[in-house]
């Protein structure tokens, strides 16, 4: 689309319809901005994380009240305001809510950068949240990608700034192949909109095109061969940013993938189903083996932040397989509900995890350094282990009602091989997470005590574990999740 | 509703053990204790006499129509019985708590698993029922790894990951249920047994998947059990676990396994072809006899009755294969109209089957009254194996004729509750499997002689006098053995207590229908 009949097609769409339904992101943005002004103020951070929190909190209804109901597209189909977007942008807001506070204790210097960046991000992500143009989605990405390089070298050693470094590059990479998978794209269809595709020139450019998204995608999602960055990363930043390039960018990753390529590459779903369900299989299987052996606390968590990717992805070849074998929207719209409520507890078993990393004050955190700690704190105990044991998918939390609906969906879509290989891995991935179970709860404290047991550190387990639990006694929400799913193709 | 009441009180109870700071013995023996006697009292009025078959409905509340999520109850007279047995473990489970200052949590986790229980047996919704089932998993892994002896890490995790492996299957049986019958009823979801449950509806599951369900269901069942193949978890997690979680495993998990069976599977007993029956006769009759004489050669006590039990876990699934088989050539009506009176339909399948229920509650009961004396012995000497115990008849005699009582319950004596459930699987499969039987005569001999054996060596001949002084038990101690003892031999002698509303609820399932 020309600049022009951009410009044109934004004046009739009307400037106060954008305003209204962007009101959340103009909220996030100016307080953002003005955090940083305050800085020069030097003002408490803690009055810093508060104005953040706040604002988040005022944008979640915003969000609900301006983007809810009946599908609005803008700028020819660019965006599009739909209840699918708003649940992503919803639980992506949630995520950075997640770690206002408990990021508080380690960020000492120049903490309004930090929240400032903070904010940008989740302006970014809910730009992307609504877009259904690779360029848009691009430009929010990238937007988001590179406030958490700089969020990825907050702390205070080498060792985080390595782990940013690493980050940067891979990222760039990625960046890289996104930007060239998408220019193919345009050569084989003519339009960087993802909806409503109905010629495909080249199908060799189209196939090029996959291949280069699904890299530069895979690469910011830390899928199977792509996913070395994540691990040095992840254990190497700060706990609280950990916990949120685990989770929220994450999430925002799986939304693309699910966006760009069941919706963008909708002509030719096979190779979709090809490409990922290998993906997938090798993803699963590879976090969860490679973490059995990991004796480093935050690389078992890394792995198996990498496995819950491969059973996310899962969502994208049950619908790729379910669409191009002919089975009726009721198993996609079923498929894509148990992606989104997924993506909302993965926030929180994920986000949790790390964040209980916290309660340890030593950068590199061994499996032994939590020995002990129901001896100290048995609620933050408890509360880590219920989170260990969603990500297990055991009954009562929410983790083991995502897999549920997971399954079903596997099964439903006809996919029962696949169910069987996911039910392996989870499995599999038990032995892990009994280990630091284990550890916690029937071993004694090491003699150097490195614990940081403050309310701080502590509570924010603790909440997380009862939002887990809850979540997995919401039975009403699923329902509505599966009416809202169809909106993921505009 | 009074029943849906205890079990939320159950719920209640569980969760505020947690918060409790001291008294927390004398809070959990209270709080299972009400829960058995309102238990007991409730499926003794409504089952013992008036019951007539069937579901009895409890709860109905629909959590998500339109996902098909509903939390619903029923109880029946077979689940009364096991509800009776299982609050019975879990009150003998918090009496043999060892106090201490470590020994917190331990009754937390004992009132959970005996929530899970609980909740396993009243669902008539299969989310809820996959729920509760792996509920009972997680405390009895904590109460393994935190208060375990030797091996506990490894014992622990190998007991999760095996049950757990096995659960799955069920998860994967049930979702399939799900799926097929949301095909075949125009996109209907739902999770209830009571729509799930249907023989005619399985049958027309194509063959592949109708086969890999009933393996989901089977295999998770027989882990439970344990039967023989997937047992190798037992010896292990049986021997590292505190005594109240051997209990546990003993009673609670064979009743999970017990249940699967003879409440799940039984109602749809027409989806299994001869050859899969066959298959669950062997592995039940190569359980009696493998883990009677694995039994055999144990050192430690604990071991061997963890064979025992399991052993005799293996006459249920011998009569489960056996009675569907030979219940198969009766006719409906005539199976409708079956009764504990009426020979001809008693002896085509309905006794083995009654029978295999029977000795569920009967081996429940027996366990946890051997496993309560051995507790016991191993608190006054220190000892568990059979070689440093020896002649402590002459020191503590109450105690010691007591173990005796339980382990000739165990092994079959008539007129205690062993013999009656393992006589009438043994008479009632005959018809079934033939000559068979000898393999069962085999099986049963063993388990006589090492029983026999383990008595002699342990409680008679000369004392062992490293052990030195030892004191009996005390009144108290007395009551809880003693009370099983009675519970044993009352139905033992009056076995039509639990024979009646078996046999009204398997005749009310309304035929094997057509192999």
């Amino acid at each position: 689309m020309n600049p022009y009949a951009f410009a044109t097609s934004a004046l009739t769409s009307g400037l106060v319809s954008v305003l209204e339904h962007y009101s959340s992101v103009f909220l996030l943005g100016i307080v953002g901005f003005i955090i940083l002004a305050l800085g020069i103020f030097r003002i408490n951070k803690k009055i810093t994380a508060g104005i953040t929190f706040a604002a988040m909190a005022i944008s979640l209804p915003l969000l609900y009240f301006t983007t809810t109901g009946p599908a609005v597209s803008m700028f020819g189909g660019t965006i599009i305001f739909n209840n699918f977007g708003t649940y992503f942008a919803m639980v992506m807001v949630i995520s950075s809510m997640f770690i206002v506070f408990p990021a508080l204790q380690k960020i000492n210097l120049k903490s309004e950068v930090f929240y400032a960046l903070l904010l940008f991000i989740t302006v970014g992500m809910i730009i992307a949240a609504f877009s259904y143009n690779i360029i848009t989605i691009f430009i929010a990405f990238e937007s988001v990608s590179i406030g958490t390089y700089v969020l990825a070298s907050f702390g205070k050693d080498r060792r985080t700034l390595e782990a940013s470094i690493k980050y940067f590059f891979t990222g760039t990479v990625g960046t890289a192949f996104i930007i060239f998978g998408a220019s193919f794209f345009f050569m084989a269809t003519s339009t960087f909109n993802l909806v409503g595709i109905t010629h495909v020139n080249s199908s060799q450019a189209f196939l090029i095109a996959m291949a280069f998204l699904i890299i530069g995608f895979g690469f910011k999602m830390a899928l199977f061969p792509l996913h070395q960055w994540a691990l040095d990363t992840y254990d190497g930043t700060e706990n609280s940013v950990s916990a949120f390039l685990s989770s929220g960018t994450k999430i925002l990753a799986f939304l693309i993938i699910l966006r760009v390529f069941l919706v963008g590459f909708s002509s030719d779903l096979q190779s979709v189903y090809y490409f990922f369900v290998i993906i997938a299989i090798l993803t699963m299987t590879y976090g969860n083996i490679a973490a059995l052996s990991q004796t480093n606390l935050k690389r078992i968590l890394g792995y198996s932040s990498i496995a819950q990717a491969g059973y996310l992805i899962l969502v994208v070849v049950i619908v790729a397989y379910s669409s191009t074998s002919g089975l009726g929207t009721s198993v996609i719209d079923f498929a894509i509900a148990a992606g989104m409520f997924y993506s909302l507890v993965y926030i929180f078993m994920k986000g949790g995890a790390f964040i209980t990393m916290n309660v340890i004050s030593k950068e590199k955190i061994e499996l032994s350094d939590i020995s002990g700690l129901a001896k100290r704190s048995p609620a933050t105990a408890v509360s880590f282990a219920i989170i260990l044991l969603a990500l297990a998918g055991i009954p009562l939390t929410g983790g083991f009602m995502a897999k549920y609906y997971l399954f079903i969906a596997l099964i439903s879509g006809q996919l029962w091989w696949l169910a069987i290989i996911a039910i392996l891995n989870s499995a599999i991935s038990v032995f892990y997470y009994l280990r630091i179970i284990q550890q916690m709860f029937w071993k004694e404290p090491l003699e150097e005590e490195t614990f940081n047991l403050t309310t701080w550190t502590k509570s924010p387990v603790i909440i997380s574990a009862i939002i887990v639990v809850a979540l997995g006694l919401l039975y009403a929400m699923f329902p509505v999740l599966i009416s809202t799913a169809g909106g993921l193709f505009g | 509703m009074f029943l849906l009441a205890i079990f939320i009180l159950s719920i209640l109870v569980a969760i505020g053990s947690f918060a409790l700071m001291k008294r927390r013995r004398e809070y959990s023996i209270i709080a299972s204790a009400a829960v058995m006697v309102l238990t007991v009292v409730y499926s003794l009025i409504h089952f013992a006499s008036s019951y007539s078959g069937g579901y009895v409905s409890i709860s109905n509340i629909a959590l998500s129509p339109s996902t098909g999520i509903y939390f619903s109850t029923a109880v029946t007279g077979f689940t009364a019985w096991l509800l009776i047995l299982g609050t019975v473990i879990i009150f003998i489970a918090t009496l043999i708590i060892r106090d201490s200052k470590e020994s917190k949590t331990i009754y937390s986790y004992t009132l959970i698993a005996g929530t899970g229980l609980y909740g396993i047996l009243i669902s008539r919704d299969f989310l809820f029922f996959y729920i509760f089932w792996e509920v009972v998993l997680i405390p009895v892994y904590f109460m393994i790894g935190q208060f375990g002896g030797k091996n506990k890490d490894s014992a622990s995790m190998k007991f999760f990951v095996y049950t757990q492996f096995g659960s799955l299957f069920i998860l994967l049986a049930i979702l399939t249920l799900y799926n097929f019958y949301s095909v075949s009823h125009s996109g209907l979801l739902t999770f209830q047994m009571s729509a799930l449950l249907n023989t005619a509806f399985i049958n027309k599951i194509p063959v592949l998947w109708k086969d890999f369900l009933i393996f989901g269901f089977l295999f998770g069942f027989l882990v439970k059990m344990p039967s023989f193949p997937v047992h190798s978890w037992l010896p292990d997690s049986y021997e590292s676990a505190p005594f109240p979680g051997t209990v546990i495993l003993a009673g609670g998990l064979s009743v999970m396994g017990g249940y699967g069976l003879f409440g799940i599977l039984l109602p749809v007993s027409g989806i299994f072809s001869t050859d899969v029956l066959y298959v669950l006769i062997i592995l039940g009759i190569v359980s009696l006899i493998y883990f009677s004489l694995t039994a055999m050669f144990q050192q430690s006590l604990k071991r061997m009755l963890a064979f025992a039990s399991a052993a005799a876990m293996g006459f249920v699934t011998i009569a489960f294969g056996a009675g569907i088989l030979e219940a198969g050539t009766i006719s409906a009506s005539a199976y409708a109209s079956a009764n504990i009176y009426n020979y001809t339909t008693f002896y085509s399948g309905i006794l083995e089957l009654s029978g295999g229920m029977f000795q569920i509650v009967a081996h429940g009961l027996i366990m946890a009254m051997l496993f309560a004396s051995l507790y016991f012995i191993t608190e006054r000497t220190g000892k568990q194996t059979i070689m440093n115990l020896g002649g402590i008849f002459r020191e503590v005699p109450v105690l010691s004729s007591l173990f005796l009582a339980g382990l000739l319950a165990s092994l079959g004596l008539p007129g205690l509750a062993g013999f009656i459930g393992e006589f009438s699987i043994f008479v009632g499969s005959f018809q079934a499997i033939g000559w068979v039987i000898f393999f069962i005569i085999f099986g049963m001999i063993v388990t006589a002689s090492y029983h026999i054996w383990a008595a002699q060596k342990s409680l008679f001949g000369p004392y062992n006098e490293t052990l030195g002084k030892i004191r009996d038990i005390n009144s108290k101690e007395i009551s809880i053995l003693m009370g099983l003892l009675i519970m044993i031999f009352i139905i033992g002698i009056v076995p039509n207590l639990v024979y009646v509303p078996l046999v009204s609820y398997i005749a009310h399932l309304g035929g094997i229908g057509a192999l």
